[in-house]
Parts: structure tokens; C-alpha cells; sequence
């Protein structure tokens, strides 16, 4: 067989639509996973115990179910518990951003927790509580510390992205799918998508080893 | 009136078809099992030593492999696996075929970095003592690096087994009769996807959460043998 590029390239504009559903199905996947995962982190360190134990279980719930289950059940579940019509992008999308958000949360935490005890108490010694106390010592040093796994998380996010595929969302996999099926070009198309994703993928989880390597200076 | 559960779950109909999903389960954990010995144990080794080789014709297929892997989703390697390899070699794959080719080259990735640390782990001071006492390379390997490699390398390659696990979900694409297969199935022909879906995901949780607490005892059996 030979491998013929040109079919790739006539077919750009249903490959681009599917890049760009990909696009938003990571935004709102993130914009979820961050929100939802700030809230869990503060609940995960707070000093009421229901708040603790609420924010650990669902962190433990959201890190061990398969997120092909979760998007299945959203899926099919919501509109029927709710009564509300859900597109399968948002269903889909939204299960992706809760799945995120025990991890960020935990990143969250880690990132906090592992700056020295004595950064805050200097701050409280000086005088600084609540917003200062976060927006000049703390944040400032854990946000540096939490770069790396965040963007190590992301591409996680974006590798899974795909599986909406499954629940019939046209992103970038399903696409080249259905083009491979359309043209019986699998290799063609299926081969693009890999080095497409290997071409987002790779140089951020290279960026995420060398801002861990140089660590939290 | 008071509140009936029964007119909103039906639960006649999740314990008539808990062993056929449970079947299903069974595939999932047998794909974890299969994918972390193959893929984490046997592939992931021999891939962390080609890594670590200092010939560079070993070294650079194996690094492009693990980044390669690493950077492209399961999802869509499971479907390249399956549809564009026969097309190229001639030779066709059954869906489980497949979608354990695809799930063990994806874990080997994973844990051949995992390995490949671990052996970095062992400080450059114990091949140098190994060494001055006149210990060749059998000795050297078999009884000072590997052991101390291993206490590296096992706790967190048994954390792996929870990806593996989640991941065996996705093969479902493939139509593998696995979980979510049996789910889908059962939810159109009784039409209850509440009461299956539910289900299905609460024995995932449940397997996973197996998987998680029995991998963390084993960890810390072996952080306290390490000690």
C-alpha cells in the first residue's frame, strides 16, 4: 500500500472542525476541573471535618472510576435525573472537568502544603491574614511548585478528550475515524491524528519535566 | 405517600443482570492484569534497558518509542492498532487482540520511565564499591543494583495498576465485551440505563477502589522492607 498525504490534506476542513470541538471540550473540561478543584482544595484543608471528609471522598471517587464510565453515565444519566436536554459535548465534558478537579485539587493541596510552615507564620507574624497572606506569600511560592503537575495533568486532559468519541462527540479522533471508514484510508488518517497529538502532547510534557527539574527556584 | 425508592430504581432488574455485567468486569480486570504483567513488568523492563543502553541504535528506537507512546492517546492508538495495522501488515487482529496490543505497548511506555528511574535511583557510589570489590557484571547487577533498584521501583509500579485499570475502560471502543459493553447492551434492551449505569459505575468504583487499597498495602510492605 502507499501512503497518500493528499487524501489527509483534502479533508482538512472536517479534520479542523474536529480539532476545534477537541479545543472546546479541554476548555471546558479545565474550566470546570480548575473551579471545582479550587473549591475541593479549600475543603480538603479546612478545618470543619465534614468539609475534609466530603472533599477526600469525592477526590477518591473521581481518581479510581474509569472516566469512560463517568462519561457514559453523564451521558445517559443526566438528561434522565434532571430532565434537562444535554448535548453530549457538555455531558461528556463536564464528567471530564469533575474527574479533573480531584486532581488539580490535589495538586492544589500538595503545591500548598509543601511550602516551609514557617512562610505563613512569618506572614502571620508580620500581620498579614487572609487575602495578603495568600496573594503575596503563599500563592506566589506554590503556584511555582504547582506548574509542573498542572501541565503534566493537561496533557492528561487533552489525551482524554478522546473518549468522547464514544459517546459521539465529532472531535479530532472520532473524525479521522469516520474519514478512515468514508475513504478506507485508516493508516492515512489515524496516523495524522497520532503525530498531531503527539505534536501538541510531547512539548508540553517536555516543558513540564524542565520546570520540575529546575524545581521551585 | 410516602417516598417508594422501588418507583424510581428498579432493582429487580439490576440483580437479574449483575452476573452478565460482572462477566464483563471480568474482562476489565483480566486486561489489567494481562497489561501491567506484560506490558509494566516484561515490556517495561526490557524498554528501560534499551533506554539506559549506551549504543545509540538501541537507545534512540526505544527513547522515540516511549515518547511517542507517551504522547498520543490510548484511544487513538487502540483504533490505529486496529483498523490501519492490518491494512498494513495483512494480518488482522480481533478486538481483544487489539485493544491488550495496544494497552500492554501503552503501559510498557508508562513503566519503562518508572524502571528506568529506579535503576538511576541507586546512587553511582554502590556500582563503584561493587566494582572495587572485583564484582563482574552478573554479581554486580543480580546482587547489588537490581535489589535496590526493585525497592524503587515496585511501590510506584503497583500505582500504575489504577491507570491500567481506568484504562482498560476505553478499549470499549473496539467493541470488547467489557464493562461498558455489557452495559450499553443491557441498558437498550431493558431500557433502565439509570439503574445499569449506576450499577456499572459503582462496581467500577468498587474494583477500582480494591485495586487502589490493595496496591497501597503493597506499597507499604515494601517501604518497610526497604527500610
Amino acid at each position: 500500500m502507499e501512503f497518500q498525504l493528499s487524501v489527509v490534506l483534502r479533508n482538512y476542513p472536517l479534520l479542523l472542525a474536529g480539532a476545534w470541538m477537541t479545543l472546546i471540550i479541554t476548555a471546558i473540561a479545565l474550566t470546570v476541573g480548575v473551579t471545582v478543584g479550587g473549591v475541593l482544595c479549600a475543603a480538603r484543608l479546612s478545618p470543619v471535618r465534614w468539609q475534609r471528609r466530603f472533599a477526600a471522598s469525592y477526590i477518591l471517587f473521581f481518581r479510581v472510576t474509569p472516566e469512560m464510565i463517568l462519561i457514559f453515565w453523564a451521558y445517559f444519566c443526566i438528561p434522565l435525573v434532571t430532565g434537562l436536554r444535554i448535548s453530549g459535548l457538555w455531558a461528556g465534558a463536564i464528567a471530564l472537568g469533575l474527574v479533573a478537579s480531584a486532581y488539580y485539587a490535589e495538586i492544589f493541596r500538595a503545591g500548598i502544603q509543601a511550602l516551609p510552615k514557617g512562610q505563613p507564620e512569618a506572614a502571620l507574624s508580620l500581620g498579614m491574614r487572609g487575602i495578603p497572606l495568600w496573594r503575596f506569600v503563599i500563592l506566589p511560592q506554590a503556584l511555582r511548585l504547582m506548574v509542573p503537575p498542572l501541565v503534566n495533568y493537561f496533557t492528561e486532559l487533552l489525551k482524554n478528550t478522546t473518549l468522547l468519541s464514544a459517546i459521539g462527540v465529532g472531535d479530532l479522533a472520532l473524525q479521522a475515524y469516520l474519514l478512515g471508514g468514508k475513504t478506507y484510508r485508516y493508516v492515512e488518517f489515524l496516523t495524522a491524528i497520532a503525530f498531531i497529538y503527539f505534536l501538541i502532547i510531547f512539548p508540553l510534557s517536555l516543558l513540564s519535566r524542565r520546570l520540575e527539574h529546575q524545581g521551585g527556584r | 405517600m410516602a417516598f417508594d425508592i422501588n418507583r424510581y430504581f428498579d432493582f429487580a432488574v439490576i440483580w437479574r443482570y449483575l452476573p452478565a455485567l460482572l462477566v464483563g468486569l471480568w474482562t476489565n480486570l483480566l486486561l489489567t492484569v494481562l497489561g501491567f504483567v506484560a506490558g509494566g513488568v516484561v515490556l517495561g523492563t526490557l524498554l528501560a534497558f534499551a533506554n539506559l543502553s549506551k549504543t545509540r541504535v538501541v537507545r534512540w528506537p526505544a527513547f522515540a518509542f516511549v515518547e511517542f507512546w507517551r504522547s498520543t492517546p490510548l484511544l487513538v492508538q487502540a483504533i490505529w492498532i486496529h483498523f490501519a495495522f492490518p491494512i498494513i501488515t495483512g494480518y488482522s487482529t480481533t478486538p481483544f487482540q487489539s485493544g491488550l496490543l495496544a494497552l500492554v505497548l501503552n503501559v510498557a511506555a508508562y513503566c519503562s520511565e518508572i524502571i528506568r528511574a529506579g535503576i538511576l535511583g541507586v546512587p553511582q557510589g554502590q556500582y563503584e564499591a561493587a566494582r572495587a570489590l572485583g564484582l563482574r557484571a552478573t554479581p554486580l547487577w543480580g546482587r547489588v543494583v537490581l535489589p535496590q533498584a526493585m525497592r524503587l521501583v515496585i511501590p510506584p509500579l503497583v500505582g500504575t495498576s489504577i491507570s491500567i485499570f481506568k484504562a482498560t475502560a476505553i478499549l470499549q471502543v473496539l467493541a470488547i465485551n467489557d464493562l461498558m459493553r455489557a452495559a450499553s447492551r443491557i441498558s437498550s434492551y431493558t431500557y433502565k440505563p439509570i439503574e445499569i449505569y449506576t450499577t456499572t459505575a459503582l462496581l467500577a468504583f468498587l474494583a477500582g477502589l480494591a485495586i487502589t487499597l490493595g496496591g497501597a498495602r503493597l506499597e507499604a510492605v515494601f517501604r518497610r522492607e526497604a527500610r
